[in-house]
């Protein structure tokens, strides 16, 4: 008998039922009407946001301009919006045609206690941060401009990924907390417990 | 191309519950991340070339989903291999054995074995499923054999 019958018979005690599975399609039907619930919360969100910013934008006249961003290792033209309020919107298209609108933004708190919106120059640091995606086939990818990074099997028994990125003169100390957020340094890895 | 959900569960639930015990080493974990696996195959609309690439992607898938529910505390919880390994019935003393000394091995090298002698996958299949390069995959084969031969002794061939 060879290894590999041998070892066919052996794993052929692993056996599971039909019925362990019966309930795969009435699962996968509810998943599929939480996802429609979620995205039509997030397009009425987008809605209510949209407006604002359009607003905004007339009202107190915010910065537009095209800019280079790096989706997913490669590079595409965006327009970036900018309102005063410190916050921005970014619509580009994706390498299938289709039109993506994503935002963010945040304020800064001064040494003294109060509250500013970030500068455009901190905007557009955050738009140039790398970027952790979680795939629907379970791996997990870092994104740093031209740089896609396989870090599946990179995280320790604590869900913890240390990774060094570097790019040209610059290098990044990310660390990634598995489906925990992420936070990164030019300088050192940051500790797990130093965020979220 | 796209298969009905119903016919993959028939085909492939002992495959991908293999491959899934080969990782989470838990009945339930592994039953669960296979059942999540075929809703992710339901959910998803992503369109496949042909039969081997809906089996590769969902082996791809559930090797996955198990090494993360591998890094979960859940994972912490459930019954021991041992118990459940006192449940199975093995054919003979000699696959006892065998499915022993493979579990005792290190994860990464038994995730290889497993694909290399019970899916019958080539280096070069297994290292696009794993996304490894395959001169990696030939060494975590060898040295996965070396170990088996190692304590199996004549039990396993020099192959």
């Amino acid at each position: 008998m060879t290894n590999h019958e041998k070892y066919k018979k052996a794993f052929s005690v692993l056996q599971t039922s039909e019925s362990s599975f019966r309930e795969v399609e009435t699962m996968a039907r509810l998943q599929k009407r939480t996802k429609m619930k979620t995205a039509a919360a997030v397009i009425a969100g987008c809605i209510i946001l949209g407006g604002t910013g359009t607003a905004y934008a007339a009202n107190v006249g915010g910065i537009q301009r095209t800019i280079q961003l790096w989706l997913h290792g490669d590079q595409t033209t965006a327009a970036l919006d900018v309102s005063d309020d410190g916050t921005y919107t970014l619509k580009y298209s994706d390498e299938n045609g289709q039109l993506h609108e994503s935002g963010g933004g945040g304020i800064a708190i001064n040494a003294d206690g109060t509250e500013r919106p970030l500068t455009e120059e901190e905007l557009m640091s955050e738009i140039d941060s790398p970027d952790v995606e979680y795939e629907d086939d379970g791996s997990v990818w870092v994104y740093y401009h031209n740089q896609s990074i396989d870090i599946t099997d990179k995280f320790n028994d604590k869900g913890i990924c240390f990774v060094k990125i570097a790019d040209g003169d610059k290098t990044l100390y990310l660390t990634v907390k598995y489906q925990n957020g992420f936070s990164y340094s030019n300088e050192k890895y940051i500790e797990p417990e130093e965020f979220n | 191309m796209r298969q009905p959900i119903q016919q993959l569960i028939e085909l492939y639930q002992n495959s991908l519950y293999a491959a899934a015990f080969n990782i989470c080493q838990n009945q339930m974990d592994a039953e669960d991340v296979v059942q999540e696996t075929f809703v992710q195959y339901y959910t998803s609309r992503k369109e496949f070339e042909n039969e081997q690439h809906i089996r590769a992607w969902l082996l791809r898938v559930v090797i996955n989903k198990a090494k993360n529910i591998n890094r979960t505390f859940w994972k912490k919880n459930k019954c021991s291999l041992e118990d459940y390994m006192e449940t199975l019935t093995f054919p003979d003393s000699q696959s006892r054995d065998l499915f022993e000394e493979v579990m005792k091995l290190p994860d990464k090298f038994r995730i290889v074995i497993h694909l290399f002698y019970y899916e019958d996958y080539s280096v070069r299949e297994i290292a696009d499923i794993l996304k490894l390069s395959e001169s990696n995959v030939k060494v975590r084969l060898s040295r996965g054999r070396a170990l088996l031969k190692d304590s199996l002794k004549e039990e396993w061939e020099n192959d």
